[in-house]
Formats: structure tokens, sequence, C-alpha cells
């Protein structure tokens, strides 16, 4: 298939940006081609049109009606589970990484480097011997 | 009291009131007007221009009775809205009709004046909003209207251009347009 991920109904996004960045939602109507009406339950989210670039979209979707009750999308997700299956995706963990990467001391700072130093040493001796020996 | 314009912003909708001065102690009639403007001073300057050129009275001899914001009914109903509107171009004077998906009336009336800039350089002040209505989607006759009535419909993004503003330029791979 071309696309795999498609907007439509029910789809769960990821909030790239804007007051909202890091909490997903549901598609509960397009308003345009450039907006949506996503609702979050599950998030504390509520219901409101975004734009379409302030989004990601996500492989997981939910079967919900059109314009339902923001009570529905909550059973819907629920009963899918979505929110632990988000967190499996690598969208959520790339985020995580970065939160905690943000989130770093100055000492965590220069133990990553210094980490970091060791590790790429340790490769590039490794590959300089393979190089030798062939 | 007087809120800094915001340019940009949604236009609010106001409900002014207003009628003539009585000289003497008779009775006169009251005019009432849906004004889409983004604050108060416009709303009534608004008021004024409409009701000069459809009744005889003009501000020095009207007083404004009420003033009202209105607010969104159903922020959270996606609505489609019929706009008529009558425009002047450089060569004349113009009525149109046109439809917005929207949220809320102003927000709808907001993109008709956006719409009607980009598409036919119309100023703020040349075009007149006549009546604003919420419609059915049956009822509805444009097709960019009409294409998101459909329940199972499916947008992709294909090659998606997203701003990168914190990435630098000097990469050694372009960043993945897939979504």
């Amino acid at each position: 298939m071309l696309y795999q991920r498609y907007i439509e109904i029910g789809r769960l996004c990821y909030i790239r940006l804007g007051d909202n960045a890091g909490k997903t939602c549901v598609v509960v109507d397009l308003v345009d081609q450039k907006r949506l009406l996503v609702d979050g339950p599950h998030c504390g989210l509520p219901r409101q049109v975004i734009r379409l670039k302030n989004l990601a979209i996500t492989d997981l979707k939910v079967k919900i009606p059109r314009g339902c009750k923001t009570k529905t999308v909550r059973d819907a997700l629920t009963k899918d589970d979505i929110s632990t299956k988000f967190l499996q995706s690598s969208l959520s963990k790339k985020a995580e990484a970065k939160k905690s990467k943000a989130g770093l001391g100055d000492f965590e700072r220069f133990k990553l480097r210094v980490e970091k130093t060791a590790h790429n040493r340790k490769i590039r001796s490794t590959v300089r011997k393979l190089k030798k020996s062939s | 009291w007087y809120q800094r314009r915001v340019r940009g912003a949604e236009l609010k909708e106001y409900e002014l009131v207003g009628k003539p001065l009585s000289k003497t102690n008779e009775t006169t009639p009251i005019y009432k007007m849906t004004i889409f403007a983004p604050d108060e001073v416009v709303a009534k300057s608004r008021f004024w221009y409409f009701l000069r050129q459809m009744k005889k009275v003009r501000k020095v001899n009207g007083e404004i009775l009420r003033l009202s914001l209105r607010s969104n009914t159903s922020p959270t109903k996606i609505k489609n809205f019929g706009i008529w509107v009558r425009y002047d171009s450089r060569s004349g004077s113009h009525n149109m009709y046109r439809e917005y998906r929207d949220v809320s009336r102003t927000g709808a009336v907001t993109q008709c004046y956006r719409d009607m800039a980009a598409r036919h350089r119309a100023r703020a002040h040349s075009i007149q909003i006549m009546k604003i209505e919420s419609i059915k989607a049956g009822d509805t006759r444009r097709p960019l209207t009409k294409q998101m009535h459909d329940k199972k419909k499916e947008i992709p993004l294909p090659h998606r251009e997203l701003k990168y503003t914190k990435k630098s330029m000097n990469v050694a791979n372009r960043p993945s347009t897939k979504q």
C-alpha cells in the first residue's frame, strides 16, 4: 500500500506542537482539509478543533461513530487499551527519550558524554582491527 | 474597557440595537443588527454605516441602545455555514454565496473575509456580510464542503514537509517525509 496511515475518524493522533504538545487525541470529525475535531478524554484533553500541522498520525485506531460523545470515545479507548499500546510505539518512546534528555542536569550530561565517547571509541577500535586483519 | 485589538484574531459577533433620536416626544423605530467585527469600536462604526445606508438616520442623530457580544452556541459541533456576501470589486459590486465549514459563526465569517481577500483581493471595508446561515449537509452546494460529509473520508499525508525549527540544515540525510 502506498499510504498506511490516514487521517480518519477514530485515528489516534499525537500532538506535536502547541499548548497540548505531548498528548494523544482521537479524531472525532473533520472540519476541513487542515483542521480536525479531536477529543482526548484519556489525557484530559477537552474536545477541540486542532490544526493538522500540530499533529502526527499514529498507527492506532479506534472504532467510533462520527461526532460521537466524549463518553463513547473514552469507552472505546479503554476497551482497546490504546494508552498502553501507544506507550509501546516508537513515537512514544522517542518522545520519552527526548524528554528525559532535556531533563538531564549538568552532571548527567557530562556522564552521558563520557559514556558516548567510550562507546564510540570501542566501536572505532574494533572496526580498525577488522580492517587491519582483512 | 477597550481591549487591544489583535491582528489576525477571529472576529466577534455583536448584536447592536439603535434608534434615531426623537426630536419631538414621538416614538421612533428601533433597529437591530448583527455585526461581525474585531472589537466594539468597529462594531458600532459598521452599525451606523449600514443603518445610514438603509434608513434616514446618522450617528449624530441616533443612539445605540445596546451592544452585546454573542457567544458561540456549540463550539464542539461542526456546522456548514452559507454566507451571502456583497462586495465591491475594482469594476463593480457583486453578490456572492459562499460556504464554509466551521465550529462557530464567527469562525466562518473570519474565514470568509480571509478567503475574499485571497481570492478576490477584496478588503474588509468593501465586504458586506448580508446573511449567514447554518445549513444542513444535504443543502450544501459547494464540493469543497460536501467532501467533508463522507464519514468514511480518509486523508493521507503524502510527502509531509514539517517545519524543522531546531534541526540543522547541514545533515547527511534528508528528513523523512513519511507519515
